[in-house]
Parts: C-alpha cells; sequence; structure tokens
C-alpha cells in the first residue's frame, strides 16, 4: 500500500514538472504591445480561421501582437464578467450583438467613440451599426450576423404538384402550401408540410413578422397585446389544432437532441434555419433538391420580417490598451478580414463590401443561399435588449408556451403577458 | 450437515435474485452508456440519420483518434491529471484533519463553528463567483494552478461534514485509551481514525478527483492560458456556434472517463479490506 | 449538530457535572489534573485541527459571503454601480417577481420527490452491491459510472433517451404496453424527467452507503445469525441503526443540493430559459438569469440569502429529528 502511494505521489510531481516546463508565456522581448483576444471558436472548423486572420493582422503591422485565447460559449462572458470587476479584462472579446447598449449602460465595456477612425459607421450595414450605438457612444464594431431563411424541399414540392420555383410568399400560402405538402400514413405524418413552432423561427418572431417588424419592446413601450400579434399567436395554435397536440411534440422532441434535422430526413417539407444551415445541407442533404426563400410575409403589405443575431468586438472596461485594441478591431472588421470570414464560414458579416465580395467569391447553390441571406438581412429584426425591460422574454415565453399548451387563450396570455412586463420595468439614468 | 447443506442451497437461490437484480441494474445503466458509445463510432452522416441507429453502421474508431488531435489533448489530459491528483491528496488529508477536530475533540464554540461550516454549504456559489474572483486575482493567483488547488488543503464543507459522521461510528473508548496511553490527538488522528476510517477516505478521495477531474467553471474561469486548460474545457470545443461535433464529442467524453473508471475499480476493493480494519479488531 | 447541543446543555449545568466528574473520574491516573487545564488544552488541540478551515474561511469564503450579505441591500450590477435600496429587492421578490414563485416551486417540487427517492435507492442498491459474491467489483462498477459521466453530453444524451416516439426510455415503456409521456416537451413531466435522471446517477450515494455498511463489524451479522436472524431482520436491526449517520448526512447534503439543481436545467432548456411554461425554471436558474443575463447581481444576492434561509430552516430540523433516529457509536459525543 505504501509504495503504491509513494508511486502515485512520484508520477504527480513528474507531472508538475511536466507541466511547468513551457508554462513561462515569453513576454515581449522586442517592445511589442501584447493584445489577448477572447474567443468562443473554439471548434475544428472555425478556429485555424480565425487564427489565420489573427496572423495576417500580426504580419501586417510590427508594433502589435494579438493572441488568441479560446474560452468555450456562454461561459465566455461570465468570465468576462468576473475579470472586468477584478480589473484584469481581456483587450478584445467577441460578444452579443443585442445587449451592446445593457453593457454600455452597466458599464461592462469600453466607450471606443474617441478611439475610432473617422468614416467607420459608413463601412457597415447601418442596422448593425445601430445596434452599437447607445446614447450616441460608440461601444463596438459589429462582427458577424445572421438571418433566418425558410428551406423548402422542391422534391417534395414536385410531388404535391406545387411549383418548385415559387416558395410561399404569405402566411396564408404558407399553410396552403403546408397542408398540401403533409403525407398522412393513417394517423400518423410521413411528412409534414410545415409547423410554425419548429425550426430557428419562435412564436415571438412570428408576431414580430405578423406587426409588421414591430418589436415586443418598441421604442421603450411594451407592444405585446396587439392585434396583429394575437393574430400571429392564434395562427400558431391553429396550425398546432391542425396537426394534433402529439404530432408537434413528439416532433419537437426527435430533434431537439440537434443530432438529426427533419428537413434534411425528409420528414418535415420546409423548415426555417439561418443562413448557415446551408453548410449542413451541404454536407449531409445528399442529392435533395431544395430551395431558400425569404420568411413570408402576414399579408402581401408587410414586410417579410426575418430574426437575426450577431456578434460585436469590443474592449472590456479597464482593458489596458485600447489604442493598440481599436486597430486590432478595425483590423478584423475590415474588407479583407471579413471576406475571408464571410467564404470560410458561409456567415453573414458587418462589413457591407465584404458582404458583397464574399457573394461574387461564391458560386453554385451556395451563392443563391447567400444572396436570399443579404435580401433577408434588409429585414431582419435583432430585438436588442431593451434596458427598462431587460428580461422581457423570460415573462414573455411562459404566457405564450400556456397559450400553446390551451391552458389560456391568446388573449389572455398575450395580456398576462403584457401586463407582466410592464409591471417589470427597471428605472434606466 | 443436513442444515449445512440446506444453507448452501438457500445461499445459492439468493445470490441467483442477487444476479438478477444486478444484470437487470447495470442493463438500466449501461445502455445510455451504449447510446454514448455507439455515437463516438458514428459517421457525422449516420449521426445526421433518422430514425437513429441502435448499433453504428460502420464502427469509426478513428473518431477517437481525430478528436483526440483536434486540439492539444495530451497536454491537457497531464494537466487535469496533475490538478485532480493534487486536489485529491489535499481533500483527504485535509478534511479527515478537519473532522477529526469536529467528531473528537471538546473546544469552545465548537457548535456555532460547526454551524458555520454547514452555513457554507447553504449559499449558491453565483453570488460568491465575483468576489472570489477578485480576491485570487489581487492576489495575483489568476492563470495558475493555485486557485483550483489550495482551497482543497483548507477543506470543504461537505467532506468535513461526512469524515465527520464516519468518525462518529467508531466507539469513543477507542479513543480514550489511546489517550490513557499517552497518545496526544495527532498521533491519534493518524495511527487510529484513520486506519478506521479507509473506506470513508477512499470515498472522499474518489468524490473529489471525480470532482476536480469533471470541473468545468473552476479551470474556465481561473485559467486564462490555453496551455493550462483541462479536459473539461477541451470538451466544449466540440459544441461550436452552429454545430456540434457529435461522434468526436462522445469519443472524448468516453475517453475522459477511462482514467476514472480505472481508479473506481482499483480503489472500490479497498471496501472489502477495509471491513478487516474497522470494528473487527477490538470486538 | 445535535451532539454539540447536548454537549452545551451539559456545560451549562456546571455543579452537577463537577460533581459527575469528581465522583466518575478520580481513579484514573490524573488525580492533579484541573478539568480547567485540560479543557485549555483541549480547546487548543480543537483550534489546531480546524485550523485550516478557519483559514480558508477567513481568507476565501467569508468575505465573498459578507459581500453578497450586504449587495443583497443594493442595486449592484457586478462591474460599477451599488447603491443602497434598502429592502427593495426582497419586496420585489415577493411581490412582483411572478418567476421567483414559479421557480420556488419547481425547485420545492424536486427536493421533495428527489430526495427521498434517491436516498432509498442509494440504500437498496448499496445492499445489493455490498454483497461477497463473484464479479461484485465490475458491478460496482457500472453503477457507480453515471457518477462519473458528466458534462453537457450526458445531458444531450438524455435528451436523446427521453425523445417520446424513439427515445429508449419511451421504447422500453411500450414493451410493457405502456405509452410514454413526452417528457421534456411536455411540462407535467419535465421535472419527473428529471428526477428520472437523478435517479439513474445514484451511484454517489451509494458509494456512501457501501463505505458505511463496511463499518459493521462481522461478529454482530454472526451473532445475530446465531440467534437465527434472517436477511431482513438483520437489515433492520443491525445494517440500518449503523448507518444512520450516513443515511443522515445523504439527507441533509442531498436536500442542500437538490435545492441548488442548476446545471441539468441550464444545458436542457434552451438557453437555459426553464423549458415549457417555465416548468424547469428553478431558483438558481432564475438567480443565475439575474445574476449573469441582466447584471441584477443584487437581486440575485437577495434571493441567494432567501435560499440560505429556506434550506436553513430544513437543515436545522434535520439535525433536531436526527436525535430521535441517528445513532452514533461513539455515544453522545
Amino acid at each position: 500500500m505504501k509504495k503504491k502511494w509513494t508511486f502515485f505521489l512520484f508520477a504527480i510531481l513528474l507531472l508538475f514538472i511536466s507541466g511547468c516546463s513551457n508554462d513561462a508565456e515569453a513576454t515581449n522581448a522586442d517592445g511589442k504591445i501584447e493584445l489577448d483576444f477572447w474567443t468562443f471558436w473554439g471548434s475544428e472548423t472555425r478556429r485555424p480561421i480565425i487564427e489565420k486572420m489573427i496572423d495576417d493582422f500580426n504580419n501586417s503591422q510590427d508594433e502589435i501582437v494579438v493572441k488568441h485565447t479560446y474560452v468555450p460559449w456562454g461561459d465566455i462572458w461570465t468570465k468576462n464578467l468576473a475579470a472586468v470587476a477584478a480589473g484584469n479584462p481581456p483587450d478584445v472579446i467577441v460578444n452579443d450583438i443585442r445587449s451592446v447598449a445593457l453593457r454600455a449602460e452597466n458599464n461592462q465595456v469600453e466607450d471606443i467613440t474617441d478611439l475610432m477612425s473617422d468614416g467607420l459607421e459608413e463601412k457597415f450595414d447601418p442596422k448593425l451599426w445601430e445596434t452599437v450605438v447607445h446614447e450616441d457612444k460608440t461601444y463596438a464594431l459589429p462582427f458577424n450576423t445572421d438571418t433566418r431563411l425558410l428551406y423548402y424541399n422542391k422534391d417534395a414540392f414536385r410531388e404535391a404538384g406545387l411549383d418548385p420555383e415559387k416558395p410561399p410568399r404569405t402566411w396564408d400560402e404558407l399553410k396552403e402550401y403546408a397542408e398540401k405538402l403533409n403525407i398522412k400514413n393513417g394517423d400518423t405524418y410521413e411528412q409534414v408540410g410545415f409547423y410554425p413552432g419548429w425550426g430557428d423561427f419562435g412564436p415571438i418572431s412570428w408576431m414580430i413578422n405578423a406587426d409588421d417588424g414591430v418589436q415586443l419592446i418598441d421604442d421603450g413601450e411594451v407592444k405585446i397585446n396587439t392585434p396583429a400579434k394575437q393574430e400571429a399567436l392564434q395562427w400558431i395554435v391553429d396550425f398546432k389544432e391542425d396537426l394534433g397536440e402529439e404530432t408537434v411534440q413528439n416532433m419537437s422532441a426527435e430533434f431537439g437532441s440537434e443530432q438529426q434535422n427533419p428537413f434534411i430526413n425528409g420528414k418535415v417539407a420546409m423548415w426555417i434555419e439561418p443562413g448557415t444551415f446551408f453548410t449542413q445541407l451541404d454536407q449531409f442533404a445528399g442529392d435533395m433538391d431544395y430551395g431558400a426563400a425569404l420568411i413570408p410575409s402576414f399579408t402581401e403589405e408587410t414586410g417579410n420580417w426575418s430574426s437575426g443575431g450577431g456578434f460585436v468586438l469590443e474592449i472590456p472596461k479597464g482593458a489596458k490598451n485600447p489604442e493598440a485594441s481599436m486597430k486590432f478591431i478595425e483590423y478584423m472588421t475590415d474588407v479583407e478580414a471579413q471576406t475571408y470570414w464571410a467564404e470560410n464560414n458561409f456567415d453573414n458579416v458587418a462589413n457591407i463590401e465584404a458582404s458583397e465580395k464574399a457573394l461574387d467569391n461564391l458560386d453554385g447553390k451556395a451563392k443563391e443561399v447567400y444572396q436570399k441571406t443579404l435580401e433577408s438581412l434588409e429585414e431582419t429584426d435583432f430585438s436588442t435588449v431593451p434596458l427598462e425591460y431587460p428580461d422581457y422574454t423570460d415573462l414573455v415565453n411562459p404566457n405564450i408556451d400556456d397559450a400553446l399548451q390551451g391552458d389560456m387563450s391568446v388573449e389572455e396570455a398575450l395580456e398576462k403577458a403584457q401586463k407582466d412586463v410592464e409591471a417589470s420595468k427597471r428605472e434606466t439614468e | 450437515m443436513e442444515t449445512y447443506v440446506g444453507n448452501k442451497k438457500k445461499m445459492r437461490i439468493k445470490n441467483f435474485f442477487i444476479y438478477i437484480l444486478l444484470i437487470g441494474v447495470s442493463i438500466i445503466i449501461l445502455l445510455p452508456v451504449w447510446w454514448m458509445i455507439s455515437t463516438s463510432l458514428k459517421s457525422p452522416g449516420e449521426i445526421a440519420q433518422y430514425p437513429p441507429t441502435f448499433f453504428p453502421e460502420s464502427f469509426q474508431f478513428s473518431n477517437y483518434i481525430e478528436a483526440w488531435q483536434t486540439a492539444p489533448f495530451t497536454r491537457w489530459t497531464l494537466n487535469t491529471l496533475f490538478i485532480a491528483g493534487i486536489v485529491t491528496i489535499g481533500s483527504v488529508l485535509a478534511n479527515s484533519f478537519i473532522a477529526y477536530g469536529f467528531a473528537v475533540i471538546r473546544f469552545k464554540g465548537k457548535k456555532i463553528l460547526f454551524g458555520l461550516v454547514m452555513a457554507t454549504m447553504l449559499i449558491p456559489g453565483f453570488v460568491t463567483l465575483v468576489p472570489q474572483y477578485i480576491i485570487f486575482s489581487k492576489i495575483g493567483w489568476v492563470n495558475t494552478y493555485l486557485p483550483l488547488i489550495v482551497p482543497a488543503f483548507l477543506g470543504s464543507a461537505f467532506f468535513i461534514f461526512l469524515l465527520r459522521q464516519f468518525i462518529r461510528t467508531i466507539p469513543r473508548a477507542m479513543i480514550d485509551a489511546a489517550k490513557i496511553d499517552g497518545a496526544n490527538h495527532f498521533q491519534i488522528w493518524w495511527k487510529i481514525i484513520l486506519p478506521l476510517i479507509k473506506p470513508a477516505l477512499i470515498t472522499v478521495a474518489i468524490l473529489a478527483f471525480n470532482g476536480s477531474w469533471n470541473d468545468l467553471l473552476g479551470p474556465l474561469l481561473y485559467l486564462t492560458d490555453e496551455n493550462l486548460y483541462t479536459l473539461q474545457i477541451g470538451l466544449q470545443t466540440f459544441k461550436g456556434q452552429v454545430s456540434t461535433q457529435w461522434n468526436y464529442l462522445m469519443a472524448m467524453s468516453t475517453t475522459v472517463l477511462l482514467p476514472m473508471i480505472l481508479l473506481f475499480f482499483f480503489f472500490q476493493k479497498h471496501f472489502i479490506e477495509g471491513n478487516n480494519l474497522s470494528g473487527g479488531q477490538k470486538f | 449538530m445535535e451532539s454539540l447541543q447536548r454537549e452545551d446543555r451539559v456545560e451549562q449545568r456546571p455543579l452537577p457535572l463537577k460533581k459527575i466528574e469528581t465522583t466518575k473520574n478520580k481513579k484514573p491516573n490524573n488525580k492533579k489534573r484541573k478539568p480547567s487545564k485540560l479543557a485549555v488544552r483541549e480547546n487548543i488541540w480543537g483550534y489546531i485541527f480546524i485550523a485550516p478551515w478557519i483559514i480558508g474561511l477567513l481568507g476565501l469564503t467569508l468575505g465573498p459571503l459578507l459581500f453578497s450579505l450586504v449587495t443583497s441591500f443594493t442595486d449592484y450590477n457586478i462591474t460599477s454601480q451599488m447603491n443602497f435600496i434598502g429592502f427593495d429587492n426582497y419586496i420585489k421578490m415577493f411581490t412582483a417577481d411572478p418567476l421567483f414563485w414559479t421557480s420556488l416551486y419547481n425547485t420545492v417540487y424536486f427536493v421533495i420527490f428527489s430526495v427521498p427517492l434517491t436516498t432509498v435507492g442509494g440504500i437498496l442498491v448499496a445492499l445489493l452491491l455490498n454483497q461477497k459474491i463473484r464479479g461484485i467489483k465490475y458491478f460496482r462498477t457500472i453503477i457507480y459510472l453515471p457518477a462519473i459521466l458528466s458534462g453537457v453530453a450526458i445531458y444531450f444524451l438524455w435528451m436523446q433517451l427521453l425523445s417520446p416516439s424513439t427515445g429508449l426510455v419511451n421504447t422500453v415503456l411500450a414493451w410493457f404496453g405502456i405509452d410514454g409521456p413526452a417528457w421534456l416537451f411536455d411540462p407535467e413531466w419535465t421535472k419527473p424527467a428529471l428526477i428520472m435522471m437523478k435517479l439513474w446517477g445514484l451511484g454517489g450515494g451509494m458509494l456512501l452507503y457501501l463505505a458505511i455498511m463496511q463499518n459493521v463489524p462481522k461478529e454482530m451479522y454472526e451473532a445475530a445469525e446465531l440467534d437465527g436472524a434472517g436477511g431482513f431482520r438483520k437489515f433492520i436491526h443491525i445494517t440500518l441503526p449503523m448507518i444512520t449517520p450516513i443515511i443522515f448526512f445523504d439527507l441533509v447534503t442531498s436536500t442542500i443540493g437538490a435545492f441548488q439543481i442548476f446545471q441539468e436545467a441550464y444545458v436542457m432548456t434552451e438557453n437555459g430559459d426553464g423549458g415549457p411554461s417555465s416548468s424547469l425554471l428553478f431558483y438558481n436558474l432564475h438567480m443565475w438569469n439575474n445574476a449573469f443575463e441582466i447584471f441584477d447581481m443584487g437581486y440575485a444576492s437577495a434571493m441567494a440569502w432567501i435560499l440560505f434561509l429556506i434550506v436553513m430552516v430544513f437543515t436545522f430540523i434535520h439535525f433536531k429529528v436526527s436525535k430521535r433516529w441517528v445513532y452514533y457509536e461513539s455515544g453522545d459525543e
């Protein structure tokens, strides 16, 4: 027994020595400024791309050296928060595009208004630029973004006698096509045409689409219980009743684990996902013939409102080298780096010129889908976090669920949601 | 003679039922584990298939090698082993020491202090996370292993309470006898109590190693140099922003399990050995 | 704690104690010893032994704990502001936050069902694994396995297993003619699904019971066997009383742990939003969302201290009631 323990201790000591050997990070000998850049892009596909961009930056000048650190998704921001509180944050971090103002309000991020070069604003998609400005000050530069599209199975369209080149343009058409695309075998569905609760477009997104882009919190006003939004939620409830509770629940669950996708598996004929879904289709869909379309509009008059998100590059409050960091951020959001990112990730980027360049460089199906994402971005809602009601979704969602479950009528649910959110109002300075 | 044979027969029937039960429970436990292993051997295309397959169509053992090569996993494994090893030693020594104090020695304020031990367990860690980080940051421990290792040597409420319970199952007479023989508390702790609670110490060792091995938040908060990262952070790399590499994630999750299974397997036999030590000599 | 209380009670009655000491403790070789001197020496020994914990408490734990108590009376946002706002956070919690009550209900539900089930399950499985039969070490390892498994992978695994029509759980139920529920997608079944997951992973508790069962002297069983006691009677009269200190430990710690359930719900519900109809919005998840999603750490701290009070009441009751049923071989001390 004793021997075993000493062996164990010895093994650990060895490990310690091996652990220490190359810990020492080279402190910069040639007087360059060293920047710490945190991202959550650690996957086999994204990591080489971001690191190539960093290398390019490091080679493009000789004052600044950027070091990339991968921190896992989600936790990266908890860690950043603790680091800001302790006064030793990274120099640059990737952060969520919807909550820039919330972070600015809470003093977590540096104001870069006076640091950035002139005329930067023109380079970016105006909608994205809006997200980084809070009370006339700029707090970040937008990096990448996304938007949802309606993917539809052309083979299934043909079988149902629908024109594969004419995807549904309005909700009415969507419903009509969905019914035609349903294939039933006895009581169970072999193919479901469409259900608005699946895919990456939730009830809230439908409600905004119906209200022609008016968010739940619109310019500080709570606009949850509006006629259009009621109609939208009722539309989903009706859809659910038509398909049957069990079908909806079962299918939602089948694909909740994120491993299988029902569109790729031919179980659902129309499906909403972000533009990057193309890479999965490209890899797994085999020879399925599919198309991508804008999200159908509520009526002929309203817009094809989609929902989107994205990420910004920002300097956490208290970072040591804001000037150098700004140079790096500007490089990463400039045409060359952004084009490289867009092409290799099939991602939408914030830089307008880079988006166009990326589109030019793509071809075939990829180009077709990418083109649609650019169109969709024109009418994409980012639902930035409202400062007076930062947690409104937490309050709205359970009520929507209750309406979908049939525990409440749509009117009751939205009225309650409206009240709950109004009661949660916070004072802002 | 008759009864002896009868007993043996009874034993055999009893064992038979025990085996049936054990096998039943084991199947329940192993089915999900099989799911994990099976996924780890599939190709990405097969994972995307619906309905999911129970057995992989073709066994992609290469997933294990490829997953291992996507990041410096060798280095991260050594780091994790080092941290978990030290934490284990620290936990066993410190907690048994402190628990002895609370279980055996009569001192002033014990009741209040033990109440405090329990109280530290009751507050959710989230709200102390930031101030604790600030403390470690101010003393310059961020980006070292110290915030992960040093607390293990200062005791944890859970283990202190656990070992206190174990020590209190030891008859007081044994300790008193040792005292009469002139042993001080330090000697009693080391020479009498520790051997007697060996099953408990092994339990603490297993649980401490386990906890440290699976800890994600600690390393994630305190380590900023990727060379110092641990396996649990490494596992996160397979979960991407857009899609997850399920085959790699499951392959690495399975690999990460192995050292702990081995550790448990070799430690658990001491449960039997411990039996002879405890109580047996005295009664 | 209960023993400490008893001890204090004895100390509070100085006269009878001295009487007992002088009459009973005369025979050992410490005639000259003054009780107080011994007490001082014992005090010092006591503090030496708990010194590591005291250092940890003063250096690492106590500061942040008190800090969070103070911040619960402020609008602390982690990075910059911290204004005293009196009891506003507490008032809001009880009067203006509907999700607070939802999260409390969900958590209490989980505690009430998961704690007894995992405790009884842990004891039964440990009994099963405490047999001296061939291959037992393999069974022990297998049954402990789920306790080692952790991290995101295992939760996603369970999401697959709980799939209503193709998941393993409902497939097995269908063999017995049971039409399984939609588990994580039906608000009525989300919490039972999580409790089932917990039961699957009861290896940790099993380990504790297995360890304490080794402490039961074999001679006691042998003596009972001579008296013709069967397996059940041996369990009730020997094993059960002997393992009460660990049952007690398991009850206390798993109650605390169940009140703080977080990870499962955080990973298994999208963005930690609490699942269908907020049925998986547990107390700590709600707290987390307040602290790190909208940076209202003051409110989160207030929630933490209310939870502290709730769990403390439970723990206190556990300790009080334990006097009636927990048996310590060491006697009162």
